[in-house]
């Protein structure tokens, strides 16, 4: 059967004429001989003639080249807009990076300098509508005489919050703005001036002297309405220039009274040398302010024109004046650190160039490592000193009448431009011996710290300093005597005070409007 | 005799080696106008080529014109190893096969009122035509068969340009064509009285 079938394939090829001339001889003889061969041939014949005529020829197409043509075109056509369109990105990405290599090849510090003018605007940023702290805390001779002793300064007028200027106990300054602790430096420099026994004259020379520090503090510390607060280091020096001024003026003008609460080998001031130190940091004009704003904290070269300045609170003053008169609502001005300092916890920048401190409550900068060259006079060593005057003079204290009411007009306009404002309500109830109790506690309190800082800038001197607080207070007996007959006073002045609060409130609203105007004035015995 | 000599000087050699050769050379030297001339010369053994492989005339033109497409795109790279019409005849069986698989693929999917009416599915019946049932009895032949098959009877090719076609070997074709006629035998068994008569 196998050899029959491939002879019906031979057969096949034959009907084809695909044969060799072999194969052809081959099979050719045995159809001869074979009639099952003869029937197959003539099968595949009438096959091979039905298929050849099975399939029509396909008509012509008239179009066919037309349609050819036009589908070449726009196929040659869409390839080239595609090949365009995916080269567009790549010789795109090609021309901006040979551009770029360009550019920085020319000018390899474009970079940096774009940095830098982001980091200036940034600066320029924080630096507008800087002002003075003066302007915006309404700095008294008061609080200039506490941050002279204890280094603190009001950032605002509310004294929400404080920038407080210290040492590290490896003697590096630091600055720290925080809000401001329950203890309040109330009356210290009336206290001292009380301690002091100065008389009316001099207590207002001494008030000119802490007040003409008042517009160079103001310069120092900047504050403005985003949040930023300039400070110059030389502030450093400025307090103490303040403290020396005041000590110098003391020793001339209480003579005992004055070595009386300070001890001698610690208070050797001679008025040429303060002197010196006076014209000298005045003399220092370092236009270099650290920045602390909410998100940063840098350093910059600023110059604060005063008298530029002072033109314009004129005029805002002009203008504050103009709405009281219309009794608008004026916005007071306000500084505040935001408080939600957690969110930028994490971002606290570590680097080598200062050290930042973050709590809920303040920010400590400290400024060493910082790179700023504070300027340096070489001053005695006030912070003791300062602790000295705070022992002698927390048992002098200084009565205030109760603050009378300051509301003006129908919106409660809240009037404490430029005005000596109590820091707290007090009691009525005027009681010394239960003032004093109090008062006590809290400065023991905040001397207990001082004296940690102390003993731990000077070991040396802290032996001198316990000795000194012992004699401080055999002193002090004297100052017992002269209290007993304050308070006598005190028990008059009660009764005095009585009728004028009764008086006060029958009296206009024009009066009490008189009594604002012209400053609450602190009633001194 | 010699009315058969002068017809054979009076009739250009259209399909001659030299020509086609000659004609690419041009176009690849950048004168692409003779492709025209190539379109022209082939485009009907092409058509019917598609026409009897596909046993279908519903999508001739359109696999010409992807088989003119194809060769425009590829004939700079033409290497005159083989004779064009080989080439061209191989790229339009390629396409051919490419349809009927895309084809038999789309069957899967279309449900059964929605397939394409074919000849091949067509019923024989004693009513219709001779050459109607001996094209439906081609067309329902496997395509490996069918299409040595119809080449060899309808376009005359020989058992080499088959294979040169197919990309196969010669005994492969003779093979194929010999099994292809023995199942149309088959098929065609029930009408063989009519059939050879």
């Amino acid at each position: 059967m196998k050899k029959f079938n491939t002879d019906k394939e031979l057969l096949s090829a034959y009907v084809d004429g695909e044969l060799t001339q072999s194969d052809k001889n081959l099979i050719e003889e045995k159809i001869k001989s074979s009639l099952e061969l003869q029937k197959e041939l003539s099968d595949l014949k009438k096959l091979k003639e039905l298929t050849s005529h099975s399939v029509k020829r396909i008509p012509d197409s008239p179009f066919f080249e037309t349609r050819l043509f036009a589908n070449l075109k726009s196929e040659s056509e869409s390839k080239s807009k595609l090949n365009i369109k995916k080269w567009i990105p790549i010789s795109a990405l090609s021309l901006i990076t040979l551009g770029l290599m360009a550019i920085l090849k020319f000018n390899p510090n474009l970079l940096n300098n774009l940095i830098e003018e982001q980091k200036s605007n940034l600066a320029g940023f924080y630096k507008e509508n800087l002002k003075p702290l003066l302007y915006a805390a309404n700095l008294t001779n008061e609080d200039i005489f506490n941050f002279a002793l204890y280094q603190e300064l009001p950032l605002d007028s509310a004294n929400q919050q404080v920038l407080k200027l210290g040492y590290d106990p490896a003697g590096t300054e630091y600055f720290e703005i925080k809000n401001a602790s329950d203890f309040d430096q109330v009356n210290n420099l009336k206290k001292f001036a009380a301690a002091l026994e100065l008389n009316d004259e001099e207590v207002d020379m001494i008030d000119s002297i802490i007040g003409s520090y008042s517009e160079e503090i103001s310069a120092l510390v900047l504050v403005n309405d985003k949040n930023s607060v300039a400070i110059n280091p030389n502030i450093w020096n400025t307090r103490k220039i303040i403290l020396a001024d005041i000590l110098a003026f003391a020793k001339k003008h209480a003579g005992d009274n004055y070595s009386k609460i300070l001890p001698t080998q610690m208070a050797q001031f001679d008025s040429r040398s303060i002197v010196k130190w006076v014209s000298e940091a005045k003399a220092l004009k370092d236009d270099q302010y650290i920045f602390c704003t909410s998100d940063s904290i840098f350093r910059e070269t600023f110059e604060f024109d005063m008298d530029e300045f002072s033109k314009n609170m004129e005029e805002m003053t002009k203008e504050l004046a103009e709405l009281h008169e219309q009794k608008a609502l004026v916005n007071e001005y306000r500084f505040r650190i935001d408080s939600s300092f957690d969110k930028h916890k994490k971002h606290i920048d570590r680097s080598n160039q200062f050290e930042v401190t973050v709590d809920r409550d303040f920010i400590k900068v400290n400024v060493q490592s910082f790179g700023v060259d504070i300027p340096e006079i070489d001053l005695p060593d006030f912070d003791s000193i300062a602790i000295i005057i705070n022992e002698a003079t927390k048992n002098i204290n200084v009565v205030h009448p109760p603050a009378p009411p300051v509301t003006v007009g129908k919106k409660n306009f809240n009037y404490n431009y430029n005005t000596v404002k109590p820091k707290k309500n007090r009691s009525s109830d005027v009681n010394l011996d239960s003032l004093m109790h109090e008062k006590n506690i809290e400065v023991d309190s905040k001397r207990s710290e001082q004296q940690k800082r102390f003993k731990d800038q000077s070991p040396e001197t802290s032996s001198g300093y316990y000795f000194n607080d012992s004699l401080i207070i055999l002193q002090n007996q004297d100052l017992k005597k002269e209290m007993d007959k304050l308070r006598r006073e005190l028990e008059q002045f009660r009764k005095d005070l009585t009728i004028p609060q009764k008086d006060d409130s029958l009296k206009s609203k024009k009066s009490i409007q008189k009594i604002k105007a012209t400053g609450v004035k602190v009633i001194e015995i | 005799m010699e009315y058969e000599q002068i017809e054979n000087m009076q009739q250009p050699k259209i399909l001659s080696l030299d020509d086609d050769f000659s004609l690419i050379k041009r176009f690849i030297d950048g004168d692409e106008a003779v492709f025209g001339e190539l379109v022209k010369r082939h485009k009907d053994k092409v058509r019917n080529i598609v026409y009897i492989t596909l046993s279908n005339s519903n999508s001739v033109d359109d696999i010409a014109q992807e088989v003119f497409i194809t060769v425009y795109r590829h004939l700079k790279n033409f290497r005159f190893e083989s004779q064009f019409t080989t080439w061209i005849y191989r790229i339009t069986i390629n396409k051919c096969k490419d349809h009927l698989r895309k084809k038999s693929v789309r069957k899967i999917f279309l449900p059964l009122a929605d397939e394409e009416k074919e000849p091949v599915l067509e019923t024989i019946n004693e009513d219709s035509d001779i050459i109607q049932i001996v094209r439906n009895a081609i067309g329902i032949l496997p395509d490996k068969l069918r299409i040595p098959l119809v080449l060899k009877d309808l376009e005359g090719f020989s058992y080499q340009e088959i294979a040169d076609t197919m990309e196969c070997e010669i005994g492969t074709v003779k093979s194929r064509i010999f099994r292809a006629r023995e199942a149309l035998k088959k098929v065609l068994k029930p009408l063989e009285k009519e059939l050879m008569t």
